[in-house]
């Protein structure tokens, strides 16, 4: 059963900067480009990258998760020897605990890796849209004979100190490594995805469950502690597509990059497939009204509207004489007629009345403009307003972000 | 066991299909967008429980093979019992590269057809596209207390080498009507319910006299000595056995009234994954009145057509009226009006291609216009 590697993808996240798009599911479930949902871009990267043996580690309302990733076989992750596992917490005959934080996850499954006896083990994400590939990052890693390599790139300054930022040498090997620093002395922050010899990783992650002061968290303890103890430290740096989706925003921006040919986002592109699960739905009819252009569309829609630069995912229903524009519509969404909808993401299985209107154009709007989210489920009666940069639950009531 | 067993009839070679079997069997023409005719079956199947079924070939079958794989998605990738392509045992049963009749195809499979767990059988067509529903033709047939129900359409249109029935107000089968130029009666979906032990009886009374034809040798050989009825459905049901058939079948689908029909929520059609991402449509791009599935890039024209997974439309570019397979690429500014385009076709830049609504041309697999 020996694997040379082994991913761990931290799937736990409760992704509170989604807002009531996470209500009910865990963020990594949360679909995107219409056809995906989070998840699969790290599920699809391992099978792309030769990895078979995937753990998923679940906490926070994993019952869709668990639902959606199933045998692992959308993934050709349904293999005999290894495959795809999901990890839940659990107790043991000396109790048990939630996941205390991501070093603590991977600390709490060590017997689930010993199994596979593995060299190396990656660990990823659950929230990130990229086409990455693995074994490249895995033999990098060999080849500098690194204990830890990390997938870094340069972020925006305004954005680098929501990132773990680090410092390198000529070499890429890290000199200096800071989780979230207030004033970030570089632009090089780590992308959460991580290559670590297993045998150094589980002695650290001995080390820092035997801390009590520990956060039992990578970026701030497991990674600082291995720096200060001189293990050697590489940054990977990757120029792909690459966008950390946990923010409503980065997640309406990251589906407006299928529509940017300069964005390095390719969705289109077979070499490196990104899978996921079927959905039995009809081809999509687009009818004898509708004005559709620069959008994506998914099957068991129907489209009889006017749509523009959106994304509308499975069974979506737009009716004659609706608008949408620049908007993402999540599976099942209805849109009546004479509604519009704009600049907005629309939960699952939202219901949008007669004339409704939901959100604004920036350069329609006076001030305060925003993004518009509905949660999933919600029914938007015939003609009610929503304003721009407003947000609705499952039940329709406002929501303060 | 009560339950259902499925035999599909894959094997049949409809000529005038013409260039769309040069490749595959018509149980594997695509059809509706995402699917291949014999997806229609097998999710009639699976919508009534049945997950043993036989699908029973003759030649062409790769592109059915690799299209059904094991069965998994329509869960019948089963330890026990499962799908099972049913290839002839041995080329020299058969007559002139097929079988003379369902019959015959069903005497080489005569061990499989004793080891059936199931008590009741039904034999479809694998180009029948419909959403049946057998769970009740089974039960209806039960309650009947018929040796056989035939399903059929509640019309008489023509088909080609079409089976007709005509019945009593009861649906007592009256009489069964092969091949006749003018039909009556109603048009048959060739669609059988028996019981298994029935079916193993009269393909052995066959087989002992070198007998090969259902319609023949069964149906209108015991309709006075069986209670043959029939099962009446009023829904749409698509035999395709011509060009025009599949042409005109699938333009179609356009009326909304037959999509709900044919894709009714409580019987879902399942089909092979494509693994395709969204479908784009870029600016510039426009589409109207067209069922498109996933995975194309559009940056043309398209109205009235139906197109399938990976199509790209360059700019400029006019469909009307076409059926446009699989990965098939149509370059910027050309022009095609009531085209069946098999497969990986490749249309050139300013290329015209112009069929008719009485007589759409196809161009076959893989061609370079």
């Amino acid at each position: 059963m020996k694997k040379e590697s082994v991913a761990m993808l931290l799937a736990g996240g409760q992704g509170s900067r989604l807002y009531v798009l996470t209500g009910k599911v865990a963020k990594p479930a949360v679909p995107f480009g219409g056809k995906y949902r989070i998840i699969d871009f790290p599920l699809s990267n391992c099978t792309n990258s030769g990895i078979d043996t995937v753990g998923v580690l679940t906490q926070y309302r994993p019952m869709e998760l668990n639902f959606y990733v199933g045998s692992g076989q959308a993934w050709d992750l349904d293999s005999a020897n290894g495959g795809v596992h999901i990890l839940p917490p659990y107790m043991g005959a000396d109790g048990g605990s939630w996941y205390k934080g991501t070093a603590n996850a991977i600390y709490q499954n060590n017997k689930f890796i010993d199994l596979y006896d593995p060299e190396y083990v990656v660990i990823l994400s659950g929230d990130h849209i990229y086409k990455m590939d693995y074994a490249a990052m895995i033999s990098y890693h060999k080849k500098h004979n690194a204990d830890c390599t990390i997938a870094v790139r340069e972020v925006p300054w305004a954005e680098a100190s929501r990132f773990g930022i680090m410092a390198v040498d000529s070499e890429m090997k890290i000199t200096e490594f800071a989780e979230k620093p207030k004033e970030p002395k570089s632009n090089l922050a780590s992308m959460g995805i991580y290559v670590f010899t297993w045998s150094k990783l589980k002695a650290y992650l001995e080390a820092d469950e035997a801390d009590p002061n520990s956060e039992n968290d990578f970026g701030k303890n497991v990674i600082p502690a291995m720096l200060n103890a001189g293990e050697k430290m590489q940054a990977y740096r990757f120029n792909g597509y690459w966008k950390d989706v946990g923010t409503l925003e980065s997640l309406w921006d990251a589906n407006m990059d299928m529509f940017d040919k300069n964005s390095g986002l390719n969705l289109i592109d077979d070499s490196w497939p990104i899978y996921a699960q079927t959905v039995a739905a009809p081809t999509a009819f687009i009818g004898p009204n509708s004005d559709v252009s620069n959008s994506a569309f998914n099957r068991g829609s129907v489209i009889d509207g006017k749509v523009n630069t959106s994304v509308l995912s499975q069974n979506v229903t737009i009716e004659p004489g609706a608008e949408v524009d620049h908007s993402v519509l999540l599976p099942g969404v209805t849109v009546c007629r004479g509604a519009k909808v704009s600049y907005a993401i629309i939960g699952e299985d939202c219901v949008i009345g007669k004339n409704a209107v939901i959100g604004s154009k920036p350069e329609e709007t006076s001030e305060g403009w925003g993004l518009t989210v509905l949660g999933p489920d919600c029914k938007v009666e015939a003609g009610r307003i929503i304003k721009a940069n407003r947000m609705l639950d499952c039940d329709g009531k406002e929501v303060v972000r | 066991m009560i339950g259902l067993h499925g035999l599909v009839f894959a094997y049949q070679t409809r000529p005038n299909l013409k260039e769309l079997v040069t490749v595959r069997s018509s149980a594997s023409i695509p059809f509706g967008g995402r699917y291949r005719a014999i997806d229609f079956a097998l999710s009639n199947l699976q919508n009534a429980g049945c997950t043993d079924v036989g699908i029973l070939v003759h030649g062409k079958y790769q592109s059915l093979i690799d299209h059904l794989g094991n069965g998994k998605a329509w869960d019948m990738a089963r330890i026990h019992g499962g799908l099972k392509i049913l290839p002839p045992f041995t080329l020299d049963d058969t007559h002139n590269g097929t079988f003379r009749g369902k019959m015959e195809a069903l005497a080489g499979i005569e061990s499989y057809l004793r080891s059936i767990r199931q008590d009741y059988v039904v034999l479809m067509e694998g180009d029948l596209v419909s959403n049946l529903p057998l769970r009740k033709i089974l039960e209806q047939h039960i309650e009947s207390g018929a040796d056989i129900t035939c399903v059929c359409g509640n019309d008489s249109f023509y088909v080609d080498n079409g089976v007709y029935f005509e019945a009593e107000a009861d649906g007592k089968v009256k009489d069964v009507m092969v091949n006749i130029h003018t039909p009556r009666g109603r048009r048959g979906l060739e669609v059988y319910v028996m019981s298994t032990q029935l079916l193993i009886k009269f393909v052995e009374d066959c087989i002992a006299h070198d007998r090969y034809s259902l319609e023949h040798d069964v149906l209108q050989a015991n309709k006075d000595k069986l209670n043959i009825r029939t099962f009446i459905w009023d829904g749409y049901a698509a035999q395709i056995r011509s060009v025009k058939e599949f042409y005109d079948r699938s333009m179609q689908l356009l009326d909304p009234e037959i999509r709900e029909d044919l894709f009714c929520e409580e019987r879902q059609i399942s089909a092979k994954p494509a693994g395709k991402s969204s479908t784009f449509i870029m600016p510039g791009g426009s589409v109207r009145n067209s069922l498109i599935a996933d995975g194309c890039v559009i940056e043309g024209s398209i109205e009235n057509s139906i197109v399938f997974a990976g199509v790209t439309v360059g700019k400029g570019a006019k469909v009307s009226n076409c059926v446009v397979f699989k990965n098939t690429q149509i370059g910027e500014g050309a022009e095609m009006r009531y085209i069946i385009a098999d497969k990986d076709v490749q249309v050139g830049a300013g290329q015209t291609i112009l069929g008719s609504a009485s007589y759409p041309i196809v161009v076959g697999k893989g061609a370079k216009v």
